[in-house]
């Protein structure tokens, strides 16, 4: 569902809401479009303003994602959980770009997802469907199109 | 005769080493008990080794069991041969001495006193060892020790002194013994009017290389005996040529004969040479047997600045030929394939793997090496810090949720190849058991280096302190 409200004379309120679950089940190692995307609330224009910078203002693990809040945030998730999501918002947004969420496990890149970013405030996630030989230390990259990593995640799968 | 020009200058010393080496022996032992029966056992070897080659295996497999046996007993029996033979002054005279035995004794001192005594009517008998042991022949010895001399030999075979019916030893120029008892010759060929201090010294002769000069008491005449003859010496000069061959003094030999001992060398040193070739051939040019050995690879002269990163292979798989007991000798760590690094670049580097790579000892040759090249990837070191990750396993209560994990130190700092480290950005510690776990703490562990090439830096320390955070887990099934 997608709803946009219009407030009178600076705010833009745009709400775009795309279901997590399109992306479930998606296989490993492949370059992805954005999982979910939400832009989360709008800023003044930024013509007037001097060149903004991409900021990360939020990155967790969490065990699943509803109405683009992250739920059950952990550093050690059960492999029986089934999915692990890495859930990043990004603040001042200069122009629609990308960033790629690269998942590592044990210093391997296992996948990365790439997702689109939006002006002015988005937020966005990439899941990973947890297997038995998933188990160990994992670390997620959080990187702008230039490779430039902007944080980084670290959690670990247990039994 | 294309195999001379296979013969290398270290198989020329070889050959001349052990030709003198064989030489020498036959030099130290020879009129000895002992190179008797070394020339026994080796004609019994020399049998084996024919009636085997001739299919007569009862035969060969007896004559091995009593060549086997009789080289323990020869050690044992002749110890004492062997000692005197190998117990020299100095280095020199073992290497390249002559076989004259050292030190002479005064011959006309001795040839003076015992036609004197024989004059006198004085029984005496004197005993010059060769170079056999006597012990076991004689007994009943009392010591002396004195410097040689006319009176003292007189006194010692005077009728009233109580040593007077015992042989003497002389030995250097010195009565090393008195009162020594011989055993009796048991021969019946011996003329009737001998008595028993003729067929002492008889008996002694016979059973060893000595000589011994005997004095009649009733008759005054002097006879020696040596080896199995005993004979008169009517006259000093040729008892003084029986003693100085006896102690082989050169200026006592005749010329002739001097003549035919160093014949006898030449000929000796012309047959160790042939001996021992025969031998060098047979052991390095008969090339009948082939082995297969799996060998360690050696880096050697790599760049200080670079690391092996990575190796094809550990080992090569070398065939090799030889005879079969240089082959059946061959130990482990004997033969390696050396690859020399001084030349390499960083990256990926592909050395063959030849002839010139692997030094094979003496009599073995190279077949066959498999792979023919060996590839060498070499990296620089650099230090980097690694963030430290807990490897957390296990489960943990269901109760609860681990929300935050920090460590102290956050990055430890190692030195590894550029390439590894390249793709290297975590440090994991040993793995951590969540199951116990009930509230928030920490908890102290170490790091593991992986892969094992990485080492820490100077002043980096592998103890790292984990702080776990644990909080309440939502009230919400987990899947």
């Amino acid at each position: 569902m997608a709803e946009s409200v219009w407030r009178i004379p600076t705010f833009i309120f745009f709400f775009l809401i795309l279901s997590g679950s399109l992306f479930a089940g998606t296989a490993r190692g492949q370059k992805e479009e954005p999982a979910a995307a939400q832009q989360v609330q709008s800023q003044p224009a930024p013509a007037e303003q001097a060149p903004q910078k991409l900021a990360l203002t939020k990155t967790v693990m969490c065990e699943k994602v509803e109405n683009l809040t992250p739920v059950r945030q952990a550093a050690v998730f059960p492999v029986s959980v089934g999915q692990v999501y890495c859930y990043t918002s990004f603040d001042t947004i200069p122009q629609p770009t990308m960033i790629y969420h690269r998942w590592y496990h044990r210093d391997e890149l296992s996948t990365q997802t790439r997702l689109r970013l939006y002006p002015p405030k988005w937020a966005t996630y990439s899941v990973v469907q947890l297997r038995e030989t998933d188990k160990g230390p994992w670390r997620v990259e959080i990187s702008d199109q230039t490779g430039h990593v902007l944080g980084v995640l670290r959690f670990s799968i247990g039994d | 005769m294309s195999f001379l020009s296979t013969i290398r200058w270290q198989d020329l010393v070889d050959i001349t080493i052990n030709s003198y080496i064989l030489f020498r022996l036959y030099v130290l032992f020879q009129g000895t008990n002992a190179f008797r029966v070394l020339v026994g056992i080796t004609s019994l070897w020399l049998l084996q080794e024919v009636a085997a080659s001739i299919g007569l295996i009862l035969t060969s497999w007896a004559i091995r069991g009593i060549s086997a046996a009789a080289a323990i007993i020869i050690v044992v029996v002749f110890r004492n041969e062997i000692r005197a033979a190998l117990q020299v002054r100095n280095l020199k005279t073992f290497l390249w001495g002559s076989p004259t035995q050292e030190g002479a004794a005064p011959v006309d001192i001795i040839t003076e006193s015992v036609y004197q005594m024989g004059k006198k009517r004085i029984g005496a008998l004197l005993i010059f060892p060769g170079k056999e042991d006597l012990g076991e022949y004689i007994h009943g010895g009392i010591l002396w020790n004195g410097t040689v001399s006319q009176e003292m030999l007189l006194s010692i075979f005077w009728p009233n002194n109580p040593v007077h019916d015992g042989a003497i030893i002389i030995k250097d120029g010195h009565v090393v013994e008195v009162g020594v008892l011989l055993p009796l010759s048991q021969r019946m060929d011996l003329p009737s009017f001998y008595g028993t201090r003729h067929r002492a010294a008889a008996g002694l002769a016979e059973r060893s290389d000595a000589l011994v000069i005997v004095v009649s008491e009733e008759r005054g005449r002097v006879s020696v005996a040596k080896g199995n003859t005993i004979k008169p010496v009517a006259q000093p000069e040729e008892l003084n040529q029986h003693l100085k061959k006896h102690l082989n003094l050169s200026d006592g030999v005749p010329a002739q004969q001097r003549r035919r001992e160093k014949i006898k060398f030449a000929v000796a040193a012309v047959l160790s040479l042939f001996v021992i070739t025969g031998i060098w051939f047979g052991f390095t040019r008969s090339q009948d047997t082939i082995v297969t050995l799996n060998v360690p690879i050696e880096y050697m002269n790599r760049p200080l600045n670079f690391d092996i990163l990575e190796t094809s292979l550990d080992e090569a798989r070398l065939q090799l030929f030889g005879s079969s007991a240089i082959i059946r000798s061959l130990r482990a760590g004997q033969v390696q394939v050396r690859v020399d690094l001084s030349k390499a670049v960083e990256g990926r580097n592909v050395f063959p793997i030849t002839q010139e790579n692997i030094p094979l000892p003496p009599g073995v040759f190279l077949n066959k090496v498999q792979p023919t090249t060996i590839e060498v990837t070499l990296d620089t070191p650099i230090t980097k810090d690694l963030t430290v990750q807990a490897d957390w396993v296990g489960r943990l209560p269901e109760n609860l949720t681990l929300v935050k994990v920090t460590s102290s130190p956050e990055t430890i700092k190692v030195i590894g190849g550029s390439k590894i480290l390249e793709k290297t950005n975590t440090i994991y510690t040993a793995p951590i058991r969540l199951d116990s776990f009930a509230k928030t703490g920490s908890l102290a562990t170490t790091v593991v280096l992986s892969p094992p090439s990485l080492k820490l830096a100077s002043g980096s320390s592998e103890k790292v302190t984990i702080n776990y955070y644990l909080e309440e887990r939502e009230n919400t099934a987990r899947k």
